[in-house]
């Protein structure tokens, strides 16, 4: 599968801001209180501040229970927050909404639907015609690699092709951003690196803005623009790091480059610091 | 191999045969009046269908536990699955459904009777009351056991609360639903039955129950089997349609999972 497109292309898609003064997302002193079964408050979220432009890859990074995929959820809009406002082009988040269009972890694909009745979901619900919504997404589908498998259900599916499935049911509505919840968590070492470069290809024919949660410090210097880095109890945001490499990036030749080691190392030696043991090479 | 599969398909009527012929070795041997042999009760069957008080009689007890059912149906998804999804709605309905749930539903007959009558009313009434209670049940396990990420994926495509309690979570209960309308259906034909026991008045249950009082007891019989068969007919027409709808829901392992 090669899905990687040609320089000018890039160039042709790129959108433009509507309003460069206005970033896409604003997480504007966001905190959030939990309730343990126990009944005790548990801050999950401290105070965190944070401004994604449009076309950004930005990445989340930090170890298990930092609230990484809490904040993703209150950009959604599934969650909300204790204190402070998330916005997206400038409107406070109140609920989900198409524009923001989340992947995750656990797939969450309908079961009672076939691979294309889950890609042609969203864009039926918006009024678009069987027809229309039909050839969008069997192109979908090719585009993740998927032809021949239109007429399966999730059940048959492996974990790999499922996340394939989610993303381009995802990106069959059009949402302005990506929000992907540690997407390729639940995979296996091989599965996950192929889903990597495909949604780096994908990603770099309409540069759409993506939130991208992970544990996983190779994967987020991989894809991303800026990193940023968290700390748990109460999750905060430790660092952001901008990754300065050349685009359109490719995994064999970033793996050889010192510059990308160094920015795994460097981000690795400040989770050591800190003692947040449990984060993943 | 095809054998083996003809025999796996033939296994339950194999198993009618088996269960008549023991019944018709045990009355030859016990040779008592009141226990009349499996060929003389299948004799029965065709004067109990050919006479048309017995076949009016029949169909009134049909009606009343298609009614019954399909209120209870209509009743109790949409009560399961409200409960399954709101924790409020669940804490309101729990206790009472966990009160109700244990009582047999034929033991409310006679109260029902005296308020309601011995008519059609109170019969299709206790039906209804024995089919919701699994209904509501495996619905609302159903509906709890959805995922959340999947009712946010509906949300993020637009769905509202009542769209997506209709187009997801409905459907994803749905291996769970008709598990308890098979279980209700089943019901449907017990409390059917019990309910004409109680109050004799018209129906398949009065007309073995008269039988019995007079000593008619290959009629007895007769009626016993055809309430089975409508039974066992009901139940796999049910399974068949159950089948048809959930078929994303069985694991199939004979599709390749190969990718690549």
């Amino acid at each position: 599968m090669n899905l990687m497109p040609s320089r000018s292309e890039l160039k042709v898609e790129a959108a433009p801001v509507a309003n460069p003064a206005i970033p896409m997302i604003e997480i504007d002193h966001v905190s959030q209180v939990f309730q343990t079964s126990s009944h005790q408050d548990h801050l999950a979220l401290s105070d965190i501040s944070l401004t994604i432009n449009d076309g950004a890859f930005v990445s989340i990074l930090g170890p298990s229970g930092c609230g990484k995929s809490t904040l993703l959820y209150i950009v959604g809009g599934f969650v909300n927050p204790t204190q402070g406002v998330a916005r997206m082009k400038g409107s406070p988040i109140t609920g989900p909404g198409p524009d923001r269009g989340p992947v995750f972890q656990e797939f969450a694909l309908f079961p009672w639907k076939s691979v294309l009745g889950n890609v042609m979901y969203g864009p039926r619900q918006q009024g678009v015609k069987a027809a229309e919504a039909e050839a969008q997404g069997r192109a979908l589908i090719e585009m993740v690699g998927l032809k021949g498998f239109e007429h399966f259900y999730p059940k048959e599916l492996s974990g790999g092709m499922k996340q394939r499935v989610a993303l381009a049911r995802t990106l069959a509505y059009h949402p302005e951003v990506l929000l992907m919840d540690e997407p390729f968590g639940a995979l296996d070492a091989h599965t996950r690196t192929r889903l990597q470069n495909d949604l780096l290809n994908i990603w770099e024919r309409d540069r759409k803005t993506v939130l991208f949660v992970t544990h996983s410090v190779d994967e987020a210097v991989f894809l991303s623009d800026r990193v940023v880095m968290m700390s748990r109890s109460p999750g905060r945001i430790k660092q952001i790091i901008d990754i300065d490499l050349p685009r359109p990036r490719r995994r064999t030749e970033l793996l050889l480059d010192p510059r990308y080691q160094k920015y795994v190392v460097d981000i690795e030696r400040m989770f050591d610091d800190a003692g947040d043991a449990e984060l993943q090479p | 191999m095809t054998l083996r599969a003809l025999i796996a398909r033939l296994a339950p009527f194999l198993a009618c045969l088996g269960l008549l012929a023991v019944w018709q070795v045990a009355a030859l041997v016990l040779n008592n009046d009141s226990f009349p042999t499996a060929l003389d009760s299948i004799r029965a069957i065709p004067s109990i269908l050919g006479d048309k008080e017995s076949l009016v009689n029949i169909l009134a007890s049909l009606r009343r536990m298609a009614v019954g059912f399909a209120v209870a149906v209509v009743v109790s998804i949409p009560l399961g699955l409200i409960m399954g999804r709101s924790r409020g709605v669940a804490s309101f309905f729990n206790p009472l459904l966990m009160v109700i749930y244990p009582v047999p539903k034929a033991a409310l007959m006679p109260i029902i009777m005296l308020w309601l009558g011995v008519g059609d009313l109170s019969k299709t009434l206790v039906i209804f009351l024995g089919v919701s209670l699994p209904v509501i049940y495996h619905s609302f396990e159903g509906a709890k056991a959805v995922e959340e990420k999947m009712l946010w994926s509906g949300a993020a495509m637009g769905l509202s609360a009542l769209e997506r309690l209709i187009r997801v979570v409905l459907p994803a209960a749905l291996p769970d639903i008709l598990t308890g309308c098979r279980t209700g259906l089943v019901l449907a034909l017990i409390t059917m039955v019990t309910s004409e026991m109680i109050a004799r008045q018209s129906g398949a249950g009065n007309i073995l129950f008269n039988a019995l009082d007079m000593g008619q007891y290959d009629t007895v019989y007769a009626m016993i089997i055809i309430v089975g068969a409508m039974g066992i007919c009901l139940d796999a027409a049910f399974e068949r349609m159950r089948e048809r709808l959930v078929r994303w829901s069985e694991p199939q392992f004979d599709i390749p999972l190969s990718f690549s």
